[in-house]
């Protein structure tokens, strides 16, 4: 097994795919922090999008970027995972099995002696592993980043009522990027099942990104009703309350938990499908 | 449900092997064996249903009904016996990405096993490639990869090999070469089981045959079996019509047909010298005797003349 979790990362990390999406994820909070060290962003500038409500809006992650490099990791997280990550995460999942079918690989990969089930777990913690390291590639590149221009000190601005020490700070980061990158784990798992039906990569891809657009379409809608709150990808900006004061619980957990089903429904008919598909291509 | 098998040690053997693809019946009940160190062609038209059926034979596809075993067991998805077995099912395909030599690691350690123990020199060796086996394969020529595709299923020196219309898309040099490096592999003794539709390539290469039509096995034998039972022989003459009456008369002729300029003369007993010597004995002057395509009158005669619009002649 180990073997061939190797084999698939280095097929991946060999992937110039990969390198442009990795590249992407360190130059963004680079661009951002050099954008905020030009154009210094006020105390009443926007909080980087959200509703306002209890699912990531009303903080502004700007504005304390500029005063403290530790908090640029959070605003760069802030502004990607709404939706570049998420095509990160569905890139690498949807592409796992779809792109071997589609480069016609697939069908001597299996005639190798490899359970069908032993190659769709590498390929999940192939594509899991991609997925993390470009959530922590962000918190990386926007830490140094941000270091650099703005120093990394504690943040203490009375007049938000925020006061947090630096390990403090560094502890909410590395929880924030957790809860960022499992909150997008459900649409995920849907792009990882599509890739196990489709001989397209781009299709299993474009399918769970429509997907996730459309559910976060429809949670926004109030008139929805309570069905909104079983969305995968309702309760997905919740961690920016660590930064609102609170300590980890409410749509935090909430969020946590709603990714749980989608994950065990989408990768076990991504299994059944992928254990009896006739392969062909 | 898996039967026990009736030759444990034979390298293939199919039973009753069945798949439908919607109303579409692709292998009706196959039946057929390939023992160790036979070089077997699985002969037929296009659409006969013979990469379906190699499909199964190595786990890619699910049957419908039917098994079939690989050195005596039962094949399901990754079943362990893969591990000796080489092939190339259709057109040998690759990590476009990879190097040549970075596709070969990658195939061979999926599955568990130490480059080290591949004999990787041996593969290349056949294969030919060169430098390029350093190049990215999306660089490659179509020949190129079926090359890379025949060194891949050479890695680990298997005792079986199954190949898929191997010269399928090849130029006649390519296809020359994947020929010869085929009878390499079956003059080393390895068991190699290929599907081509090209009846010459078949009479080249393989000591035995499988005959399928329409998803169902029509004969099976060694090629010499199959060539006997089509023996014919091609004949121009100076008198068309008197020569037909004369052979049409002869014991051990089957039939005459006009195949103008000459006549084909399908044989069921008689020789050559016996056509030329009642040719000339009836004062018929005779100025070509050759034999036929002897596969490709067997071929027709096993499947019927309705195929020869899709049976390539040879290449």
């Amino acid at each position: 097994m180990l073997r061939l979790v190797r084999v698939e990362l280095v097929k991946q990390l060999r992937r110039p795919r990969t390198w442009v999406v990795l590249a992407f994820v360190v130059l963004v909070p680079i661009i951002i922090t050099i954008a905020l060290k030009t154009n210094p962003p006020s105390i009443n500038d926007g909080g980087g999008g959200g509703d306002g409500g209890s699912r990531g809006g009303g903080v502004r992650f700007f504005f304390l970027a500029s005063q403290s490099g530790l908090l640029v990791p959070i605003a760069t997280l802030r502004v990607m995972s709404e939706f570049f990550l998420v095509v990160i995460f569905c890139m690498f999942a949807g592409d796992s099995i779809a792109s071997e079918a589609g480069w016609g690989n697939l069908r001597f990969l299996l005639t190798r002696p490899i359970g069908r089930t032993r190659l769709l777990a590498a390929k999940l913690i192939v594509a899991a592993f991609y997925a993390g390291l470009a959530t922590v590639l962000i918190i990386v590149s926007g830490l140094i980043a941000g270091g650099i221009a703005f120093g990394y000190e504690g943040l203490n601005i009375p007049i938000l009522g925020l006061s947090m020490s630096v390990g403090s700070i560094l502890a909410k980061i590395a929880l924030s990027g957790v809860l960022a990158a499992w909150g997008i784990a459900g649409i995920a798992a849907f792009a990882f099942m599509l890739s196990t039906m489709m001989d397209n990569s781009a299709g299993a891809i474009m399918g769970a990104v429509g997907a996730y657009v459309v559910l976060s379409i429809l949670g926004a809608i109030d008139s929805i009703g309570p069905i909104r709150y079983g969305f995968p990808t309702f309760y997905n900006g919740a961690w920016v309350d660590l930064f609102r004061g609170q300590s980890f619980g409410g749509d935090m957990v909430r969020n946590v938990v709603a990714q749980v089903p989608y994950i065990i429904v989408f990768l076990g008919i991504g299994l059944w499908w992928f254990r009896r598909k006739d392969v062909t291509s | 449900m898996p039967t026990t098998s009736t030759l444990v040690d034979a390298p293939v053997e199919v039973r009753d092997l069945t798949k439908r693809y919607g109303t579409v019946l692709a292998v009706d009940h196959l039946d057929f064996t390939v023992g160790a160190g036979q070089v077997c062609g699985l002969l037929g038209p296009n659409g006969a249903g013979k990469t379906t059926a190699l499909r199964m034979l190595v786990g890619l596809v699910h049957p419908d009904g039917g098994e079939s075993r690989l050195f005596g067991e039962h094949v399901r998805p990754g079943t362990a016996q893969l591990r000796r077995v080489g092939t190339m099912i259709e057109h040998a395909s690759f990590v476009p990405h990879l190097t040549g030599m970075a596709n070969l690691r990658a195939y061979w350690e999926a599955g568990g096993d130490r480059l080290a123990d591949a004999d990787v020199d041996g593969a290349l060796a056949v294969a030919g490639l060169g430098d390029a086996i350093d190049r990215k394969v999306k660089t490659y020529s179509q020949g190129m990869r079926q090359r890379l595709g025949i060194a891949r299923s050479l890695l680990g020196r298997p005792e079986l090999l199954v190949f898929d219309e191997p010269t399928n898309g090849l130029d006649p040099q390519e296809m020359r070469a994947v020929r010869e490096l085929l009878r390499r592999v079956g003059e080393e003794g390895r068991t190699v089981l290929l599907s081509s539709h090209i009846l010459s390539e078949i009479e080249q290469i393989c000591s035995h045959a499988v005959v399928m039509d329409r998803g169902k096995l029509v004969a099976t034998g060694t090629v010499a079996e199959l060539v006997a039972a089509g023996a014919s022989a091609y004949v121009e003459v100076d008198d068309a019509a008197r020569a037909t009456a004369v052979l049409a008369a002869l014991p051990g002729v089957e039939r005459v047909v006009d195949e103008s300029p000459g006549l084909v003369v399908r044989l069921a007993g008689a020789t050559r010298p016996d056509l030329v010597a009642a040719l000339v004995g009836a004062g018929v002057g005779v100025q070509t005797v050759t034999s036929r395509h002897a596969l490709e009158e067997a071929f027709l005669g096993l499947v019927g003349e309705e195929t020869e619009r899709h049976v390539g002649k040879g290449a």
